[in-house]
This record gives C-alpha cells, structure tokens and sequence, in this order.
C-alpha cells in the first residue's frame, strides 16, 4: 500500500519539476528574445514567423472598429490601418488576427504577450507613454458628452452635482474632471467595464451623462439622445506597442508616414467619413 | 513580468490608500446588512419551506428556485439599471445589499429547511399535544435544535457573501474590488491593486473559513 | 416596440452569446472536476508535499472573490477570451470541487475499508472499486450545485469584455433601451439562465432519488 503512494507522490513531484523548468526554461528564451529584440529584426522576425500579426480593436465604435452584425465581419478605419500594417510585413492584408478589446482590457493584454499592437481609439499621453510606446497619432478626437433629450441639458455647466458615465481604463475621466475644474463646478463619477453599460446608465438615470470620445458616442446617439457642442481635451489616437518592443513601434510608425506621404490615409479617412 | 509589481506603482498605491480603504469599508457595509438580510429572509423562507400549508411551500419554491438558478450579475444590473425606469432609484449601496442579501437568502433559507427538517418530526407533535402554537415550537424547540447542523453553513454563506458584494464592481458601486478595478484602469497599475485586493479580501474571508471548519467539528463530534 | 427586441437578428446575437456561456461552462466543468477529484484524493490519502501545496491553493482560492481571478487570468496570461474564462473558472471551482469529493470521501465509514483490506485489497483498489461509487451519492448533490454556480458566475467575464450570454444581453439593452424592451430582454437572459440550471439540478435531484432507492 505504501509503495504505490510513494510512487504516485514521486510522480506528482516529477511533473511539478520538470513543470517548473519548462516554464522557467520559457522565462529564459524570452529574456534571450528580448535582449535580441534590441539588436535587429527580431520582433518583425517573430511576427513572420507566427505568420499572424494579432491586433487588438474594438468591436463597438462605429466607423474605427465595429462588428458589422449583420456580416460578423469587423471593420472601420482602424481595422484598415491594422490590415496596412500586416500588409507591409506579410505582402498580405488578411494575416492578421483581431481580438475585440475594451478600454481596461487593451493595456495589459499588450503586457501579457497576447497581442502586438493595439489599434482601439487609444489616446496617447504622457503617463501611458510611461508604460507603453505609441506610434504619431494617425486621428485627433475630442471628448464629447451624450444626455438624454429629455434632461434639458445645454452644457457641461449643467451637469455640476450630477454623475458622468464614463468607460474604466479610458482618459475620459481626467479630461472630463479638468474641463469641470475650468468652469467651476463639481462633477461625479461612475466607472462602467464596456461602453454599452455607460449607455445603459444614461438611460436609466443612472448618469445624467456619457462622457466620451465623439466618434464613439456618435454610435450610441439615437432619438431619445443628443450629443452637447461641447467638445473638450482634443485626443490623438496612436498604436501601441509593448515597452520593450520598441523595434516594432517603430516599423509600424514608418507604416503610417508612408501612407500619410502616399495619400492612402487621406483616402481611408475619406472612405470613413472621418475627414473634417 | 517584473514591470507589473514596479516600485513606484507600490508608491502610488499607497499614496491612495484612502480609496482603497473607503472601498473596504463600503465592502463591509454591504456585507453586514446582507448578511442580516439573508438571515431574515432565511428564516422566513426556510419554515414557510416547512410549512403545512402547500402554497406556502410553493412560494418559498418559487423563491428559493428563481434566485438559486440565475446569476446575481443579472439580478444586480437589473435592480441597477432596470428598476429606475419604473421610478425606484436606489442609492448604490442599497442595491448591493439587497441584490446580496435576497440571493444568499435563497441559500440561506434551504439551509434552515433542512436544518429544520432534520429536527425529529416528533418534536412538533409532542409540542402541539401539550397545547403549543406552531410558531412556540418553532421559536423555542425545533430552531435552538436546528442551530447546530445550521451555524457551520451559515458561516460558509457569510464567506460567500463577502465574495459576493465583488458584484458592485460591475455596476459602479464603490466597493473594493470596483475601486481596484478602477483605480488600476486610470493608471495601468493593476500589478500592485489586484495583489492587496485579493490580500485584503483573504484576510477578510480566511478568519471566517477557520472558523467554520471548527464549528463542522463540532458539529460532527456532538 | 417590444417586439423589435424578437428580430431574428438579435436572438441569434443573444443565443451566440449563449453558446459561449455553454463553452465556458462544459469545459470548465469537465477540468475542475478533473482536477477537484485529483486534489481530493490526495488529500484524503494524505500523501506528503502534495496534500500540502493543494491545501495551499485550496485555502485560496476559497477566500478569494471569483471576479479578481477573472481579472487577473485575463491580465497575467497570453490566453484568448473565451480560454482565459476557462481557465480562471477551472482553477477557481476545482479548489471547491476537491473539497466536496474530500468530505464525500471522509464520509465513508472505516467499516469499509477495514473489510476490503482483510480481502487482500490495495488502497487504490479500495479507493476505485468500493469508496469511490459509494461516495458519489455523497458527492453529487453538492457537485451538481457547484455546476450550477459554474453557469452563473461564468456571467463574471464580461467584466472584462467577453462577450457571453450577460455581456450580449448588456448590449442590446444598451440598444433597446425603451423600459418595455429592457424588461424583455432582461427576462429573456433570466429566463434562459434559468432554464438551463433548474434543468440541471432537476436532472441532479431525480439521479440522487434513484441512488437513494437503490441502496435502500
């Protein structure tokens, strides 16, 4: 009896080892990687080599990146800019893999390994800047507010006391609480995971606005909602890369000039009707 | 890997402990009347699950099956988002203990039914022939019997309570996990929040854990 | 207007979001159970550094709440979404789980073992052939209850954007948002939550009165 529960107990341990030298025998190839990264086409190397580019979008702003529901299929002007890229490193626009993303799930999965590039109406700023490298802004947007028609609200004055619907992970919070401090009033806050559940807040009553990027808000307006002039903290878009990929922030950046000197973003921004 | 737990973001957590501390306490607000709300509506539930009558027993099914079978997620985004459309706005906190409270109370009322049902039938009989009233018996001989198998579930439901006000975090709640979840989305600073969050939770829940493996002790030797 | 909520178009938006709860919920009932059973057993047997570490993870995972490790799987890992819910919920439940198979195990009486052993049988012999089917009168019930657990709280993971039966229904809300559609669809996300545990453990309660006859 004791035989087989010794042999079962050297068994567990066997496996936890060789376990741990497998994942700690990963740990090491990554750090070999990452020094090599420094040096020359490494991380371009590896994405041919996966033979995927994987992206991060978003699946819900109307016009950047949106999942048609009627084809299943996800489009917008990111989603083409995306296609670009994958263009220049594989010759071929469709190598690319697409996970949907949210304004809290887009930084750390970058850190995790499991996408290259996030192209998710993501605002560059100094403190993300800190942690992740961002490519030139490819869009400026500024904040915009939704409210309900009938809450007769003009401005952002009148939200003073009130609470604003704002998505977690997003810059529209700090915009929006500086904009506040300019004018003089006080304004609440409540965070929501994904940009559907701000909506539902508005609706409900819950927030007596919607604080957010206006091209996205232009795809939660309806008849019973009105977006306010007010339009604050003008936000630039870049891609973003993780920290220690550099390399590949860099190449996507070429990316983006050459097709801004050849006239292709000009002709991207046209077909989305994103050209002011 | 070693980016996530930097240095400076430990700083900057502690430099705003006080939100963090506020989300812990609106946690344990919440958990405490929960708790006083499950047990309320347990008891209720759990001796109407008893009940002579057949549609008393009925009602407590109703209950008990409805709010055992679908997930509290729904029930608190609905109290949250749902009932303002019909004119009942509810401060947030008031919608967590309620959401919390009438779920657990579903658990917590099979809980009394069976604690109750395992109290010798004979008991009731005896006490009805001396001239008792349903509820004397109820309140002075089946429940202080009952308590025994009762106490280390319901402790187990308290754990799971604390657990459970996590919830809040989904619609804007103020509670600890809403505040970790927010905090580290406006800073990327998750490393650091999701560690002493769960670390505060686990000391919060680990007490009560140890304790109720004694009380299952107990219970077994007695 | 409540009967825009019925286009063909959103109900299979709705059921496509169904199907992922089914996936997250099959698959992570089969490996926490997997690995619940695993780590009971070890427990109960005893066996050194083992029983140790699992006691370890187990005392854990039970004080944690399930929404940080949902968090904190879909952050840490490299997984894709519907995986990384898989996995967080697994190693979530099969902590839960191997307790349930441990207290179904210790609750087989000594007289058993004493009796098989005095046959010539091993440990693992009594383990598989005689505790083991015994102990799943014990163990079901409370197994089935966990699965059931499973299904609600796989709604957790929309909190980072996967897209199940919730997160789908949050989303035509976010469209519909007229009250009469709101209900509806809040009841129709209810409903078909409903149906699927009060199914299972129906299933669960007629399996157990079976078992309860038999060894009577």
């Amino acid at each position: 009896m004791k035989s087989s529960e010794k042999k079962l107990t050297l068994l567990v341990i066997s496996a936890l080892i060789a376990f741990g030298a497998l994942a700690a025998g990963c740990g090491e190839t990554d750090k070999k990687e990452s020094a090599a990264k420094s040096d020359s086409g490494q991380a371009i190397q590896k994405i041919k080599d996966r033979g995927v580019l994987k992206v991060g979008c978003k699946i819900d702003v109307p016009l950047f990146g949106f999942k048609n529901p009627e084809t299943g299929k996800i489009e917008g002007f990111e989603i083409d800019l995306a296609k670009a890229v994958s263009k220049k490193i594989f010759g071929d626009e469709n190598k690319i893999e697409f996970t949907p993303v949210t304004a809290k799930t887009r930084g750390p999965l970058l850190d995790s390994g499991e996408l290259d590039m996030i192209c998710a109406t993501y605002t560059i700023n100094e403190e993300r800047k800190k942690q992740y490298n961002f490519t030139e802004p490819y869009y400026t947007d500024p904040v915009g507010l939704l409210v309900k028609k009938l809450d007769n609200i003009q401005s952002l004055k009148d939200l003073d006391g009130k609470t604003i619907a704002v998505p977690q992970g997003a810059t529209t919070r700090k915009a929006v609480s500086e904009a506040a401090k300019k004018d003089g009033i006080d304004v609440k806050f409540a965070e929501f995971p994904t940009y559907t559940e701000c909506k539902a807040a508005l609706m409900s009553g819950r927030a007596a606005a919607y604080a957010m990027d206006q091209s996205n808000l232009h795809g939660y307006v309806d008849d019973q909602t009105v977006i306010l002039p007010d339009s604050f903290a003008p936000q630039e878009y870049g891609i973003a890369t993780k920290k220690d990929n550099k390399e590949l922030c860099d190449y996507i950046d070429q990316v983006l000039k050459e097709m801004k000197k050849s006239g292709e973003m000009d002709q991207l921004l046209t077909k989305w009707k994103l050209k002011n | 890997m070693a980016e996530i737990f930097a240095g400076f973001k430990w700083i900057a957590l502690l430099d705003d402990r006080e939100l963090f501390i506020e989300g812990l306490i609106t946690t344990l607000e919440v958990a405490v009347f929960a708790m006083l709300l499950s047990l309320i509506l347990g008891i209720i539930f759990g001796i109407a699950g008893v009940f002579p009558k057949k549609w008393v027993r009925c009602v407590d099914r109703v209950y008990v099956e409805f709010f055992q079978n679908t997930p509290l997620v729904i029930q608190a985004i609905f109290l949250y988002h749902a009932l303002p459309h019909l004119h009942i706005m509810l401060p947030v906190i008031a919608i967590g203990i309620l959401g919390v409270g009438i779920y657990s109370g579903a658990y917590m009322s099979e809980i009394f039914r069976s604690g109750i049902n395992a109290v010798p039938k004979g008991q009731m009989e005896s006490g009805m022939s001396q001239g008792f009233g349903y509820w004397k018996i109820m309140w002075y001989i089946i429940l202080p019997q009952a308590k025994r198998t009762i106490l280390p579930a319901l402790g187990n439901q308290s754990i799971g309570i604390i657990k459970n006000t996590s919830v809040l975090a989904m619609i804007a709640g103020g509670d600890l996990m809403y505040t970790a979840d927010s905090w580290a989305g406006a800073n990327m600073y998750y490393g650091p929040a999701y560690l002493v969050t769960g670390f505060i939770y686990w000391m919060l829940c680990f007490p009560l854990t140890k304790w109720v493996q004694q009380l299952e002790k107990k219970a077994e030797v007695g | 207007m409540i009967s825009d909520v019925f286009q063909p178009a959103n109900i299979m938006f709705l059921l496509q979001g169904f199907k992922v709860t089914l996936e997250i919920g099959f698959f992570s009932i089969i490996f926490s159970v997997i690995g619940g059973t695993f780590l009971g057993v070890c427990r109960y047997l005893k066996l050194p550094v083992i029983s140790t570490l699992a006691g370890i993870y187990i005392d854990i995972m039970r004080n944690l709440p399930f929404l940080l490790l949902v968090l904190v799987v879909r952050f840490m890992t490299p997984l894709p979404p519907v995986m990384s819910g898989i996995a967080a919920m697994s190693i979530f439940t099969a902590a839960t789980m191997s307790e349930v198979v441990r207290g179904g195990l210790n609750a087989i009486p000594n007289g058993q073992f004493e009796a098989a052993y005095s046959q010539g049988m091993t440990r693992f012999q009594v383990l598989r052939f005689i505790v083991l089917p015994q102990s799943f009168r014990n163990i079901i019930p409370p197994m089935m209850s966990e699965f059931t657990t499973i299904i609600k709280d796989s709604s957790y993971v929309w909190a980072v954007g996967t897209e199940e039966l919730t997160g789908r229904g949050m989303i035509l809300i976010g469209k519909y948002s007229a009250t009469g559609q709101l209900f509806t669809i809040f009841a129709c996300v209810a409903l078909i939550y409903f149906v699927l545990n009060y199914t299972l453990s129906s299933l669960a309660r007629w399996k157990y009165k079976q078992m309860r006859a038999y060894i009577h």
